[in-house]
This record gives structure tokens, sequence and C-alpha cells, in this order.
């Protein structure tokens, strides 16, 4: 709950962080009633996320990557989508096992930002629904007994019983996404998007539990509420299209 | 240019604080409330006088270990039952110690299947008893007549699942 409260203001502070005035340009043209505001042409981006492959690298239990792509379709709003694949062993004190899935984002992004002329960096709000498939297998557990009589019973399952794969396993959720992107060259940008995630529904698997969903990271018992980050590299693909 | 400056600095903060924040996870903790994989619960019943009855003399010692078994709910008895095998053997002694002594050693027959309770506390072993719950390994001069299935599955502690009848 609290944390829940801590991210909302941290959200908020943000946001302010967003409203930074840009110094009123020295010459201002005169408004003319005739003239008509330019229509924002459609721009396409397409980037990768830099996180995941480089902890794929270092980090054995991990394997993951996330494309993400935005369109800007109307001034200072985007069509913003992700599509991301992760497997990841993980290993608490009572359980080990292996998620393998992927997820699909889609949503709108709202530029706050007001940039210099000549620059086009973003911070952004923005919201996500998000779906993912995948399949939780439980490689090994322990049983809880605090008083083991038989010796060497304190020993994890590691065949039978209850470990193995539970397949077609799905989850929905919500996300508020904010944004960063810095234009590092005239098509490079790099970008950071801070997440916080609400979990709608997800099916639970057979006599286990959907500890960490691809896409939504750590799912808890006692809230749905989760967060991750992405640190993307976008390319701005050179046609425009022109209404 | 100083804009910019603040603008960076402050945007270092925001996502310092967000990656701390992403990286914390709970560690669930599983409460001593929590039950564990329970043991099998057994009533001595005693044919004569139809009731719960103790025997006199009486003592179980398990057969694969040295240890003694320490647990007694009141009328009722609880035995540990081996999870890794599917049948556990006690010896049943009654007139412990005197002339009169007579030991039956009894094996309880079962399949196990592990339960999920969460991810903090980890699974709890369950029995089902196969048809045969209870085999006698020494008949002749049994002073143990016969079993009572009272629960097919030992999922609990709270009731007794076998009555053993003497």
């Amino acid at each position: 709950m609290h944390i829940w409260v801590f991210c909302i203001s941290l959200l908020w502070a943000s946001s302010l962080l967003g409203q930074e005035e840009a110094p009123k340009l020295l010459e201002e043209s005169t408004q003319d009633s005739i003239v008509s505001t330019p229509k924002t042409p459609l721009t396409l981006r397409v980037g990768v996320d830099l996180y995941r492959p480089v902890r794929s690298r270092i980090d054995d239990a991990f394997q993951g990557i996330e494309w993400a792509g935005d369109l800007l379709f109307r001034k200072n709003t985007f069509i913003a989508m992700e599509f991301g694949s992760i497997e990841v062993t993980k290993q608490t004190e009572q359980v080990n096992y292996t998620t393998l899935g992927n997820y699909l984002k889609l949503g709108l992004e709202l530029n706050m930002y007001e940039n210099w002329e000549g620059m086009n960096n973003h911070v952004t709000l923005g919201f996500r629904i998000a779906r993912s498939s995948f399949s939780q297998t439980l490689n090994s557990y322990t049983i809880l007994d605090r008083t083991p009589f038989w010796i060497g019973y304190d020993e994890p399952v590691q065949s039978g019983f209850s470990t193995g794969m539970r397949e077609n396993l799905n989850a929905f959720w919500v996300e508020a996404v904010l944004g960063f992107k810095v234009q590092l060259f005239k098509n490079i940008y790099l970008g950071l998007g801070l997440r916080l995630h609400r979990l709608v529904n997800d099916t639970i698997p057979d006599n286990f539990e959907n500890i960490y969903i691809p896409g939504f990271n750590r799912k808890t018992d006692e809230n749905k509420f989760g967060a991750s980050f992405n640190y993307t590299l976008s390319y701005s693909l050179p046609f425009r299209f022109h209404r | 240019m100083a804009l910019q400056n603040n603008l960076k600095f402050r945007f270092f903060w925001v996502i310092f604080i967000f990656v701390l924040l992403s990286g914390c996870e709970q560690d669930d903790i599983c409460i001593s409330e929590v039950a564990e994989t329970p043991e099998l619960v057994i009533l001595m019943i005693e044919l004569e006088s139809k009731s719960r009855k103790t025997p006199p003399g009486f003592l179980i010692r398990p057969i694969g270990t040295d240890s003694l078994l320490t647990n007694s709910r009141n009328d009722s008895l609880a035995l540990p039952l081996k999870r890794n095998e599917s049948n556990t053997q006690f010896e049943f002694i009654i007139n412990q110690g005197q002339e009169n002594e007579n030991i039956d050693t009894l094996q309880f027959n079962y399949n196990r299947w592990d339960r999920f309770i969460s991810s903090a506390c980890g699974f709890s072993a369950h029995y089902i008893f196969k048809e045969n719950p209870l085999t006698l390994l020494n008949p002749g001069s049994d002073w143990i007549k016969g079993v009572i299935i009272l629960n097919d599955t030992v999922f609990n502690e709270k009731n007794a699942h076998l009555g053993i009848l003497y």
C-alpha cells in the first residue's frame, strides 16, 4: 500500500518535471488569421530494449528480449507498443521454477515536454494494456515439515509428484508509463520507460502459482501491483507519411 | 544549458529511485500458523468395551530408525509417515516389558500427493490410503484385530484417520 502511495507521488513529481518552461523565442511571428497550423506527419519509430539482452549475457538464468515502437499520429500523441519474450529460472527458498513466455503491450502516450526549436525530446505519460501467454515449469520444491522425523527427508523434491510444466497460461494487466526520450542524433533516440502495473487477471496454474509473469515481473500475494522499466534505443524511420 | 543540466540532474534521481523500487521484492515469510505436512492420527479402540482406550503397557516403535516417537495427542496418536516410500512400518507393543508382551508389526500403505501452500512455505505432503491401508507383517497370536477407516486421506491433523481395533 505504501509503495503505491510512494509511486504515485513520484509520478506526480516527475510530471512536474515535464512542465519546464521552454524559453520564449526572441522573435514571435504574428498570427495571421489565414495561416493554418501544419498537420503533424505520421512518424514511426522502432527500437529495442537494451537492458534485457545485456542481462541475458551476464545472467545465466535469464533470457529475454523486448522490441518497442511508437507512432506519432497527432501533435504530441503517440501510439506505443512493446513486444517481448522471456525465459527465466528463479530459485526462492522453497521452490525452483522456470517461466517461459512472451507479452504484448499496446497503449497511448502523451508528450508533456515543450521542445526548443529543432529539438525533439520527450517526457511522456501514458498507459498500456498488456497480455502475456506463458508456461510455468516447477523444477523442484521443498515440503513444509517443521518436525521431520525420518532421516534425510528435508531434501527437495526434484522429480515426479508436483514437479513439471503447466502450459497455456495467460495474464492480463494495465500499466501507467512515465517515459523519457532523448534525441541523440538525427534519427536515433534513447529512451527510458518507468512502469507501474496493475494485474487484472491471470490463469492460475494447477497446484502452483504465477510467481513471475513475463512483462509483469513478480506477482505478489497481497496486492496486484508490479513495476518494471525499459531502456530503449530507437530509430525513427526515414519516410514520413504525409496526410 | 543550465536548464538542460537541471533537467538531467532530476532525471537521474527519478531513475535511480525507480530502479531501486523495482528491484525491491517483498520477502514472503511462512508464518508458523500455516499447517505443515500432517502425520497419521490413529485411535486405539478396545473391541470389548467399544471405547477409545490405550491398552496397558502400550508402546509404538518405528521400524527403520532409532528415534522414539514423541507425539501424542490426548487419546489419539500421531505417526509420521515416510515420504519417499509408499509404506511405513511400526511395532505395536502391548504389555511392554512384562511376560505377556506381544508385538504386532503393522505396515501402513498409502500414496502421496503434494499440495502447493505458497511460494514462501512451499508444499505440503498428503497421503491417501491404498485399498488395504494396514497389513500385519507377523501373523499369529495377534492382539490387533482390525482397522476402521475414519478418513481415507491424511489431509490434516484435526481428526483421526484410522481406528486400530484390539
